[in-house]
């Protein structure tokens, strides 16, 4: 596992790493993904949460399950949330992490998905 | 290139993952709000309007009225105990306040809560509906006319009528500026045990005509 950098703290957009790795994975209920992964910034291990919400009534047809909504598609906009105190991190931020914020895609299955697509 | 809008949306997403519930809770209690203002108003509509449309209604159309009135009540009631229960959770309900079990807990209480608002809204509905069907049916059934001689029988509406002879009592039949008709009622009772084959005839010749002139008064009556 490799070192935490300790970066200065800048809000900035980047991207995955050629040869970095994240996981993917949809909860069993189907109701969260897990993104996990290492930071291409500070190199932290990072795990991002999305959870399925309600932005209002849901248009449910009857008969579907509940319990599982429609696969994710597309991709998550993942930000570091290391936990490690980056210098220059205001204090009135609610970043946790190095400030890097980058793009995971999903794939259809919802299992591991590599860098490069 | 950094689109900071996109971080923001993905934090403001992080962040509605511990918020969704009371964003759900506040969401049901504008629901409850709008739903209980909106029975309310039909509901004083129905008692205005309603009351003394029911009294004259034929039997069969007083108890629809009644039934629809008392299935509105139930929908009602049961539309606001959802309400109740989407925009304030249910009573004795717990789990295990680790995290994961939070989350799953708090996801399926947002999936209860919205799902008790739409069975809320239903009832609701359905309720109001019976509640307007109720008022369509005592606007448009006819009411039965109890002053109609040729239906009126025995349930007529009964007048004493005091002349200079004396007092007559019976059916009132018409009454003009010439002359107050009834019909005698004992007269009526004798004729039909007699002779029920001739009871038009009858019926016309048990009509006495009382002259304006010789009316002192009339009063209604219950019998004679
Ligand atoms: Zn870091
Ligand atoms: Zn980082």
């Amino acid at each position: 596992m490799p070192d935490h950098a300790s970066t200065d703290f800048h809000e900035h957009e980047t991207a995955v790493r050629p040869d970095d790795r994240f996981d993917v994975v949809r909860s069993d209920d189907g109701r969260w993904y897990t993104v996990t992964g290492l930071c291409p910034t500070c190199r932290a291990t990072v795990v991002f949460r999305v959870a399925y919400g309600v932005l209002g009534p849901s248009k449910r047809l009857w008969g579907r399950d509940p319990h599982r909504p429609e696969p994710l598609t597309g991709s998550v906009t993942v930000f570091c949330q290391c936990g490690y105190p980056h210098a220059e991190r205001p204090p009135e931020s609610p970043d946790t992490g190095c400030g890097a914020f980058w793009d995971v895609p999903v794939s259809g299955t919802g299992a591991g998905q590599g860098a490069a697509s | 290139m950094t689109d900071l809008a996109k971080k923001r949306f993905a934090q403001l997403g992080q962040q509605l993952q511990y918020d969704q519930l009371s964003t759900v809770r506040r969401q049901a209690e504008g629901w409850r709000n709008g739903l209980t203002g909106l029975t309310g108003l039909v509901g004083v509509v129905f008692v205005l309007k309603g009351r003394e449309s029911v009294a004259g209604m034929p039997g069969v159309w007083r108890w629809t009225t009644a039934l629809l009135l008392v299935a509105a009540f139930v929908l009602l009631l049961a539309g606001a105990l959802c309400a109740v229960r989407a925009a304030h959770g249910q009573l004795g309900q717990g789990t295990w306040l680790s995290g994961e079990r939070l989350l799953a807990a708090v996801l399926d209480e947002v999936e209860r809560t919205q799902s008790a608002v739409i069975t809320a809204r239903r009832l609701s509905i359905a309720g109001l509906s019976a509640i307007v069907i109720a008022i369509a049916v005592s606007w448009l059934v006819p009411v039965k006319n109890a002053a109609d001689p040729a239906g009126s029988g025995k349930d007529g509406p009964y007048v004493l009528v005091v002349t200079d002879r004396g007092t007559e009592c019976g059916t009132l039949v018409v009454g003009d500026a010439g002359a107050v008709t009834i019909k005698q009622a004992k007269a009526k009772a004798e004729s039909d045990k007699e002779a029920p084959q001739k009871t038009t005839l009858d019926d016309a010749r048990q009509w006495h005509r009382i002259p304006a002139d010789d009316v002192r008064s009339v009063v209604p009556t219950d019998g004679c």
